[in-house]
């Protein structure tokens, strides 16, 4: 059963991804980027829907459990979004919109499919199994798309702070859990260390997020370097 | 043609990628599933209630040495 400190981070992570919507709501920056709010608010919902089925059936039953791997594929799902957004506003200069839909389209169809493939001759819990392992390749795949994004943001010489600083702060949620995740298999005994990562990671990305709402508007643009002024 | 052709490699070759990556992540795994999203309790793997050894399987009775399949 979590104790006080896991009550107070989930809590604390909970106001958290509000706070991004909220935010973002106040600055402006809702619509233009709306698949992150909309990630964000789905992220706060499942949030409260976990406490109360939680709160009524506890840790171990089959209530939680079920409803913490759906939703879980749910917002995975909703991060996949996200980052389509993120590709949209990064290549909206160079009008490759519809490609762009194509490419991720045919990406998560392409995903639906592989995982298909993998769990189709499992006999007990089919669609559950079909869950999980959608919800995992699908977040692999957000991983590997995020540093395409990166990669991209430095070929087309991205100045736009709020973007690279959006982009950054999920390559960095991304790397934590997956390395968290290899790490885990890899030396299981340490798990005290692998069971806060995820959740300290969890609040790292809301904070970031809260931070290039806050203290970055849409026009912010990185100073070149040869371009800065060195006082001698 | 050939543009299509180009979005549907790319395609697959960021999914080829990420499967790579999570093969490389999984190679060691107990089953364990990877929970990013939120800051919520971690709940056990919907296939693997409790903490009990698992059981062996119902058409596997004993430990005598399997026979061929009659086919």
């Amino acid at each position: 059963m979590p104790g006080p400190f896991e009550y107070t981070i989930w809590f604390v992570g909970a106001l958290l991804e509000a706070s991004v919507v909220v935010c973002s709501l106040l600055r402006g920056p809702f619509r233009r980027y709306f698949t992150l709010n909309l990630y964000m608010s789905m992220s706060f919902l499942v949030s409260a829907g976990r406490y109360l089925v939680f709160s009524r059936h506890g840790l171990m039953s089959s209530e939680y459990i079920y409803f913490y791997y759906y939703s879980d594929a749910i917002l995975t799902i909703c991060l996949y979004f996200a980052l389509m957004g993120l590709y949209a506003i990064v290549f909206e200069e160079l009008g490759a919109a519809l490609k762009l839909r194509v490419f991720m389209m045919l990406l998560l169809i392409g995903t639906t499919l592989f995982s298909l493939s993998v769990v189709h001759q499992s006999e007990a819990r089919m669609l559950t199994h079909y869950i999980v392992e959608i919800s995992q390749n699908l977040y692999f795949v957000g991983l590997v798309l995020t540093y395409v994004l990166w990669a991209a943001l430095l070929k087309l010489r991205e100045s736009r702070v709020r973007v690279i600083q959006i982009v950054l702060s999920l390559g960095v949620y991304f790397s934590i859990n997956a390395a968290n995740y290899a790490l885990h298999n890899a030396y299981p005994n340490l798990r005290v260390i692998w069971e806060y990562l995820p959740p300290a990671a969890g609040m790292f990305l809301p904070i970031a997020w809260i931070y290039a709402f806050v203290r970055f508007d849409d026009e912010a643009r990185l100073t070149p370097a040869r371009l800065a002024v060195v006082p001698r | 043609m050939s543009r299509i052709s180009t979005v549907v490699l790319l395609a697959m070759l960021v999914l080829a990628g990420a499967m790579g990556l999570k093969t490389v992540a999984t190679t060691h795994g107990d089953g364990s599933v990877l929970m990013a999203n939120g800051t919520a309790p971690v709940p056990p793997t919907p296939w693997k209630n409790g903490t009990a050894p698992v059981p062996p399987t119902p058409w596997k009775n004993g430990t005598a040495p399997v026979p061929p399949t009659p086919w």
